[in-house]
């Protein structure tokens, strides 16, 4: 197979990485960058446990060819907060109890940032709509709304 | 009542950090050096019998290192639910599978697996396992399964055509004789669906066998200690060479993990032996869908009667369940539907009557819940019917007839405490019951309805199953406290409600408690998180064991203060005389005391070791619908859950829990089900497919915790973990024929059925 190297930014590090034209970038990131954190919960979009935030825009990794990150800009759950300094959204969904088995966990708190990177004040509709592509099966996305609106008010739009 | 400093509080969890940030690990997480990855081939057919099947091609293909079949595996018959290792005796567990036969009973069985150094060539070289059936007439209902000409599934059914284990019978008083002493009697069927856990992460476990023949499995268990037992019997080695752990943490379970994962650890196991390298198997979700347990579809029938004064005075409950291809739970899940579905009611004659029937659908087996929302969905269904007739308001109704604390009942343990009326009260006024038949204009195109359910459950299996616990405390050499209990963490809270009470129990910060859990290799036998017990009965064998410690701690320091024992306590990690003045000096913080002992060679160590009672938890559900008479759409636009959880030892996890449960609840009563085509496929086999709730379906829910403190349970506490999602189809069911008079008799009220229903009824 020919192999490539795919070069992209991820959580603000300029990586290189050798990949086969079929590889999805959710299985570069879990099992050639150990970056676990991302989860994979159906291979099929259908979950948006893996999800992830490219250029922007939060996307299904697991629907993404590796390839199409060439030169992209890719932000992981690993890469928007530390123990030490978390991302607004770590410290509600852990406050207010959004967090069960922790599964969906990245993958919520990634689509919930991308419309916080965008829209610093949603309302509960808007919230809904960003992370209806994510599954939670846990909590009855109650506390995970609440979360998200709870981030938004503490949100700063440069962190 | 006394205030805790620890129990009570909504702590954050001590799990959060981790799975906010991404490092908290999963199975499907894990990897070893060398590791190699395995994939399953599994069956195209409902029920075959294999004529031949020839590895030798995927063997060849670079990359492969194992292919496991039948003829290569063990030939030994397991359950791979755990209730093989705890059905109590006389009852013997139904061993009917094998890790791979040469019969196929399923579409999705197990045929064959490989182990290779990539999923991908793994995958490729199942392509290139050749495999000849020869088909057999499979059967999907569990009433045809039972006829005479219907295919035999399993050999060995004592009881009647393809039934698998004993039929379950629950007599209380005289059914027949209350049955036609009644003024009124109440007598229908009702048809229930597949539904699918859907846990997050999909069945997965990494196995490793080290030379010397020990095995470790990583696993995506509910049931470690369990699992553990299973796997030394399958594979024939002692238990003391099994070491089952979470890594820690668990992607939800449901239900469906408790045993093994859909047989995921030992095809990991049997691979790992082949190839002599650790082997990963993850399910992908289409595999989790077809071949991992589902919850049980059936039928349940009601003969309730009552008196014109709406004393309720006789019940005939009869539950015939699809236990799918194998066993599994089927002979516990119909004994669960028939003990809850008469234990809410005060009914002094009562009957019921309860078995599986297998059929070559995907095996069924435990989700939360486990048989109760199939009683309480035609049980308060039923009960709404009566109301009607009776010319009685439904909620006064059940009023009228609930269990109280102290009233005799069918259960082998006492109704030892009920906060049900309670639930119903602060439930009515959250759902404005009063507003109950004056919600819709003539003419009006959404029409709306309210409607209530009730119920209760278990807080643990005993004495249904076996169920013991223990756990371990050893207070470190600074003062600081190591709980072991073999309890998994699947999202439920137990890693910080465990350290919670352990913390309050001995006296000191919850800060200073550590847990070790989920590994069977450090804590002590526990048989896992099922049956709502965690809290409840790991939480008993936690609070004997900080007991025991403390005890000990106090006779140390009575010695070191010169004050008896008896005369101290221990709190914030301080021991003092009780009553003691501030300028007192007899006191000394844990921290020296341990560190003291330790250098006189003494530690603290306190074992709790208990079979726990049983104490029942109550709720009660309103739900208030829209059904738009256009489209037949059925949408709940309040959900109130009122739960008597005896005490609430964090009430954010304990409201977690009830809003988790309302949801399933809710996709279970108007959306979930898994449907097969006439070849026994499954038609639902997505996520996308099965119709799964998402955020832009949460209607307003008001979940209310009502603390009706039981004498057994540690803190007053019972479960809570299935009781979410017990009265919920009920609660909606009726809410949707106060809505539009139509009775549904059958779930899910999809928005085709419902259509169907308005067109039909116009």
């Amino acid at each position: 197979m020919d192999n490539k190297i795919l070069k992209f930014s991820l959580n603000g590090e300029l990586k290189e990485v050798i990949v086969s034209p079929s590889d999805m970038l959710v299985d570069v990131l879990r099992d050639k960058l150990n970056l676990t954190g991302t989860k994979k919960g159906c291979g099929k979009g259908e979950c948006g446990a893996c999800t992830v935030i490219m250029n922007g825009e939060a996307v299904n990794s697991c629907l993404v060819p590796a390839m199409k990150a060439m030169d992209a800009e890719v932000e992981t759950i690993e890469g928007i907060g530390s123990p030490e300094r978390l991302h607004p959204l770590q410290e509600t969904f852990m406050d207010l109890g959004a967090i069960q088995c922790g599964f969906c966990t990245p993958g919520m708190i990634m689509s919930s940032k991308a419309l916080l990177d965008k829209n610093p004040n949603p309302g509960k509709k808007e919230v809904r709509e960003a992370i209806s592509g994510n599954i939670c099966r846990c909590t009855g996305y109650v506390k995970i709304e609440e979360a998200v609106l709870a981030a938004s008010g503490k949100y700063k739009t440069k962190r | 009542m006394k205030a805790y400093n620890v129990v009570g509080h909504s702590v954050r969890r001590l799990d959060a950090l981790e799975k906010a940030t991404g490092t908290g690990t999963f199975a499907s997480d894990y990897s070893l050096p060398g590791m190699l990855y395995a994939k399953v081939l599994r069956s195209p057919h409902a029920h075959a019998k294999i004529i031949s099947i020839d590895t030798s091609q995927a063997e060849k293909l670079p990359g492969v290192k194992a292919v496991a079949t039948y003829k290569n595996t063990p030939r030994v018959k397991f359950n791979t639910s755990a209730t093989m290792t705890f059905t109590v005796p006389a009852m013997e567990p139904v061993l009917d599978q094998y890790l791979f036969d040469n019969v196929v009973r399923y579409v999705g069985d197990e045929v064959a697996a490989v182990a290779a150094t990539s999923e991908k060539i793994a995958a490729a070289a199942l392509e290139l396992i050749k495999v000849e059936y020869e088909l057999l007439p499979a059967v999907f209902d569990p009433l045809k399964a039972m006829e005479a000409d219907a295919p035999v599934i399993h050999d060995g059914c004592k009881e009647g055509k393809n039934i698998p284990g004993d039929i379950v019978k629950i007599p209380y008083g005289d059914v027949e004789k209350g049955l036609a002493e009644s003024d009124v009697v109440i007598d229908e069927t009702f048809k229930l669906p597949v539904q699918k856990q859907v846990q997050m992460e999909t069945q997965a476990a990494v196995a490793r066998v080290s030379n010397d023949g020990k095995i470790t499995v990583w696993s995506s268990t509910q049931t470690p200690h369990p699992s553990r037992m299973i796997l030394a019997h399958v594979f024939s080695v002692p238990i003391s060479k099994v070491r089952v752990l979470n890594p820690p943490y668990v992607g939800g379970g449901f239900g469906v993990r408790i045993g093994l994962s859909a047989k995921a650890e030992p095809i990991a196991v049997a691979l790992a032996m082949k190839a002599k390298k650790p082997v990963k198997l993850v399910y992908d979700r289409k595999e989790d869908f077809i071949a991992s347990d589902t919850r049980h579809a059936g039928y349940v029938s009601v003969k309730l009667g009552a008196k014109k004064d709406g004393t309720f005075h006789a019940m005939d409950l009869k539950g015939i369940l699809n236990a799918g291809a194998y066993c599994s739970f089927s002979c516990e899940t119909p004994g669960v539907l028939g003990a809850m579905g008469l234990a809410v009611y005060r009914i002094p004659n009562q009957h019921y009557y309860g078995h599986s029937v297998y059929t070559n659908t995907t095996p069924a087996g435990a989700m939360r819940g486990f048989g109760n929302p199939q009683a309480m969905f035609a049980i308060e269904s039923a009960v709404d019917m009566m109301a009607e007739k009776l010319g009685f308001d439904p909620l006064q109704l059940r009023l009228k007839n609930i269990m109280q604390a102290g009233d005799p009942w069918c259960l082998p343990y006492p109704c030892s405490s009920s906060g049900l009326a309670e639930c119903m009260e602060k439930g009515a006024a959250s759902i404005g019951w009063e507003r109950r038949g004056s919600l819709n204009r003539p003419g009006a195109k959404i029409l709306r309805g309210i409607g209530v359910g009730v119920g209760t459950h278990v807080s643990n299996a005993w004495p249904f199953c076996v169920d013991y616990d223990n756990a371990y405390i050893t207070v470190q050499q600074d003062g600081s406290v190591l709980l072991a209990s073999g309890v998994p963490d699947i999202g439920t809270g137990t890693s910080t409600t465990l350290p919670q009470l352990a913390a309050e129990a001995l006296g000191v910060n919850f800060d200073q408690v550590s847990l070790t859990f989920g590994d069977t290799e450090t804590t002590p036998f526990d048989i896992g998180s099922h049956a709502s017990r965690t809290l409840y009965a790991a939480g008993t064998a936690v609070v004997a064991a900080a007991n025991d410690a403390r005890k000990q701690i106090l006779a140390y320091a009575g010695e070191y203060l010169e004050v008896a024992p008896e005369k101290l306590e221990l709190n914030d990690s301080i021991i003092y005389v009780t009553g003691q003045d501030e300028c007192d000096a007899r006191k000394v913080h844990l921290k020296d005391l341990a560190y003291h002992a330790h250098l006189r060679n003494k530690q603290f160590i306190g074992v709790g070791r208990i079979v726990p009672e049983n104490a029942p938890p109550w709720h009660a559900h309103f739900a208030e619908v829209e059904v738009n008479t256009d489209t037949g759409q059925v949408k709940v636009a309040k959900l109130t859950a009122a739960h008597d959880v005896g005490r609430a030892v964090n009430p954010v996890i304990v409201e977690g829990q009830i809003e988790g449960g309302v949801l399933q609840g809710i996709g279970y009563a108007l959306s979930e089900e898994i449907k097969y085509n006439e070849k026994g496929k499954q038609l639902n086999d997505s996520i996308h497919k099965y119709m799964l709730l998402t955020a832009e379906d949460v209607p307003e829910v008001d979940a209310i915790i009502v603390e009706a403190n039981d004498r057994s349970g540690p803190f007053g506490a019972k479960g809570v973990g299935e009781t979410g999602l017990v009265p919920t189809a009920g609660a909606i069911a009726n809410a949707v024929y106060n809505a539009t008079g139509i009775r549904f008799k059958e779930i899910p009220i999809t928005e085709e059925k419902m259509y169907r229903a308005l067109h039909e009824k116009a």
